[in-house]
């Protein structure tokens, strides 16, 4: 039906941005919504999105994803859009964080300065990586075994880091500040240009 | 405009057109034009053209889930959900799938809109002909019913129906692809027009690259107002920029002053009268009271959207027509289709780094069909085209995987690389064994039966994927595109929203429903013009035919009906 936006979708997949797996998450759940939903994220939860939002998509020469208001919609989002065993891990993915930070500093997380909160989540980036390869890797054995079941096990994974990091680049990309202070937007374009020369310090468009 | 609330006394039409979607709204238009007095009847509630479109201006960040789907939404339309069509940006377009439940016998994905202007608010707009390439295929290899028509006989019809609705598209003159009375067409992007210049070098105009032809206006047209390139077509124009029954046949169907719509209504059933062997109207359950009540008409034309007028003609049994109304072929519910995509190729282009796009522009680039035409001989039978298009997202090549940080942000907010695909779209064959029929351990919520779906793609359809993802592949190579990767998403019937057939056209009465008007061979004043009619559907988007084969209907209807012969 509306093949440019489903086109538009699968861009945005293609372009690093989000990935397949929180997707897939979402639309392959059968559970009922979560009753706890509203007791999911404590205020302490909700202040350590906040920075982490912001150390994904700092303030750079436009504003970051902490001032755009991603934090609070990350929380809304675990706590709508996602089944109870992807909220499950999201929880406790903060909660893993936060040990990270008192081990390595005895402080929380959002007590910590710029390089050490980035350093943390670089770790916890690099140790997703490696574990989503790991298991894209068991997987492939397993489709060649012919090992339907747990495939569809793995489509179902969920990766505390890169639900995060997906979350907050659909929420800044989609924000207003975002939308027009880091990227560009025009409510009603009007026209189609199929050709224009780019401007220097030319923003995508969203 | 007229809305007929309450059954009454008059309950009497000159017609009555059951759906009010791309098919029904044409037969409601053209009837009512012609002095007919018709009642025009829809399942589901009324949407006002602009008023009830309250997502269409909406910003992103107006959308509180940004589009993504609330864990309620997915169990409560855990079929709606399976594909990108519905989501938070016209939720309201998609029906519950719980309250109207089918059996897949195979797996079959079932987009339904039940509201007034059906499909036709969240149509892809994409309109071409057939040609008699097309019309011609069943009767040369022998799968399906020859088709009772020829190009000559509809090709006005498209005329007629493109000046109404206004199609943007550029004149090609390449063979079986016939051109039609185009608005301006829509601007090609600097790769695409690259992209085009060297396949069509490349096989020497035996392969085009043109703009796809679609129904948006391009310029103001019939006091519509022109694109607004916002791609946000699905939600409702604000501007009456694409046709839709609300922004183009409605209006002229209520400025006759003949119209009767009456929203909440579901057909149940055909009420057939064994004196006249004619049809003498329906029954209908009001969907919002469960009330039953009956309207009569002299003729009565069918839209419910190919399934759903198989469904109602299936449940229309009567002592002369036990397997459903106008079924002495046993043809009805057989022969179900649709096309079967999401798979091409796709790759990166080069040498366009300082040039972008203004605008965002609901249209792509189509391939018309070149296989089995000429020299171009297959292994499997019949054909495909191809939508793409070129575009140039936020993706740089050297992002590591996750990144994050101030650099991430800065490099994924510029523009990145070009890229260019082509997505095939197939036909399918007409296989008597796919089929619907009416499962009778089910209800819905108005206590109604369900249909079963039993349909699944065969050999031909996997050989042409094959081809679909080879060729794009090839001819994106052609064109200078680097990094080509070639996918096959899987395809499952009722994906691309193209269902067809189960009611087919057809000369003869022995194997076929409805005859070469789309009037049913056994009952000669029900008209059938939906996509249930079509023996085969080619590999181009069908709306527009359905368009062009209802006018050509309700110009027939009416001159049997002045004849007397109705």
């Amino acid at each position: 039906m509306h093949r440019r936006e489903a086109l538009k979708n699968v861009a945005i997949l293609m372009g690093g941005a989000l990935s397949a797996t929180t997707l897939s998450v979402i639309f392959d759940s059968c559970n009922a919504p979560s009753k706890d939903s509203d007791k999911l994220i404590s205020a302490d939860h909700q202040a350590l999105i906040t920075e982490m939002v912001d150390v994904i998509l700092p303030k750079t020469s436009s504003p970051g994803a902490k001032e755009a208001g991603v934090g609070p919609f990350v929380a809304m989002m675990i706590k709508d859009c996602f089944p109870a065993e992807a909220q499950k891990v999201f929880v406790d993915g903060l909660n893993d964080i936060d040990k990270r930070a008192e081990k390595a500093h005895n402080k929380k997380f959002v007590e910590l300065g710029t390089s050490e909160r980035n350093k943390i989540l670089s770790e916890v980036r690099d140790e997703t990586v490696k574990t989503m390869a790991a298991d894209k890797e068991k997987a492939e054995k397993e489709k060649t075994s012919g090992d339907n079941a747990s495939k569809k096990e793995k489509e179902k994974k969920s990766y505390f880091f890169a639900m995060l990091r997906d979350l907050t680049i659909l929420g800044f990309r989609t924000s207003e500040l975002g939308a027009t202070k880091a990227f560009a937007y025009v409510d009603i374009p009007g026209r189609y240009d199929g050709c224009t020369d780019m401007k220097p310090g030319q923003k995508l468009w969203v | 405009m007229n809305l007929n609330i309450k059954a009454t006394a008059e309950n009497t039409y000159d017609a009555i057109v059951v759906g009010s979607g791309i098919s029904g709204g044409w037969a409601a238009k053209e009837l009512t034009e012609k002095g007919l007095k018709v009642l025009l009847l829809e399942r589901g509630r009324n949407i006002e053209h602009i008023k009830d479109y309250d997502t269409a201006m909406k910003k992103p960040w107006e959308f509180q889930h940004r589009g993504w789907l609330t864990q309620e939404q997915v169990a409560s339309h855990p079929v709606q959900k399976r594909d990108y069509p519905y989501s938070e940006f016209n939720e309201k377009f998609w029906v519950n799938d719980l309250e109207c439940p089918y059996t897949e016998v195979k797996r079959f994905d079932w987009y339904r809109g039940f509201h007034v202007g059906g499909k036709s608010l969240m149509w892809g707009r994409q309109s071409y002909r057939l040609s008699d390439l097309n019309f011609e295929d069943n009767a040369k290899d022998g799968h399906g019913a020859d088709w009772p028509i020829r190009y000559k006989d509809i090709a006005p019809w498209y005329d007629y129906v493109e000046k109404f609705a206004g199609i943007s598209g550029q004149a090609e003159n390449f063979p079986h692809f016939p051109d039609g009375q185009f608005l301006p067409p829509m601007e090609l992007n600097c790769v695409e027009k690259s992209v085009k210049k060297r396949v069509e070098e490349h096989y020497k105009k035996q392969r085009i690259i043109t703009i796809g032809r679609v129904a948006n206006l391009t310029k103001p047209h019939n006091g519509r107002g022109n694109c607004q390139y916002r791609n946000l077509c699905s939600r409702g124009c604000p501007f009456g920029a694409y046709f839709s029954t609300q922004s183009s046949t409605l209006p002229a169907a209520v400025a006759t002053g003949n119209l009767t719509l009456r929203p909440f209504s579901i057909v149940t059933e055909v009420i057939y009268d064994k004196e006249t062997r004619k049809a003498k109207g329906v029954r209908v359950i009001d969907a919002e009271t469960n009330d039953t009540m009956e309207f009569f008409s002299k003729v009565l034309f069918l839209n419910g959207s190919t399934l759903g007028t198989t469904f109602l003609l299936l449940n229309s049994t009567s002592n002369e027509h036990p397997e459903g109304l106008g079924n002495g072929s046993g043809q009805l519910g057989h022969n179900l289709m649709d096309h079967h995509f999401r798979c091409g190729a796709s790759g990166e282009v080069e040498g366009f780094e300082n040039k972008y796009t203004y605008g965002r522009r609901a249209n792509g680039v189509y391939v018309p069909r070149y296989q089995n035409i000429g020299s171009d001989k297959r292994d499997f039978l019949r054909g495909f085209g191809y939508q793409g298009g070129g575009s140039r997202g936020g993706w740089h090549k050297d992002v590591a995987e996750l990144a994050f940080g101030g650099d991430f942000k800065d490099q994924m907010t510029t523009p990145g690389i070009w890229t260019m695909g082509l997505g095939g779209f197939g036909e399918t064959l007409p296989y008597y064994e796919n089929r619907v029929y009416i499962d009778k351990s089910k209800k819905d919520k108005w206590g109604q039966y369900v249909l079963a779906i039993d349909a699944e793609f065969k050999d031909n359809e996997t050989k042409m994927r094959k081809a679909m993802m080879d060729d794009a592949a090839e001819m994106l190579e052609a064109a200078g595109v680097k990094n080509i990767k070639t996918y096959d998403n899987g395809s499952f019937p009722g994906m691309a929203i193209h269902e067809m057939g189960t009611a087919r056209m057809g000369k003869d009465p022995k194997t076929s429903v409805l005859d070469k008007w789309n009037r049913m061979h056994e009952v000669q004043n029900v008209y059938v013009t939906d996509g249930s009619c079509m023996p085969s559907i080619a590999c181009q988007n069908p709306s527009l035919t359905f368009m062009a084969l209802t006018a050509r209907a309700a110009d027939h209807a009416v001159n049997e009906l002045k004849k007397m012969n109705v």
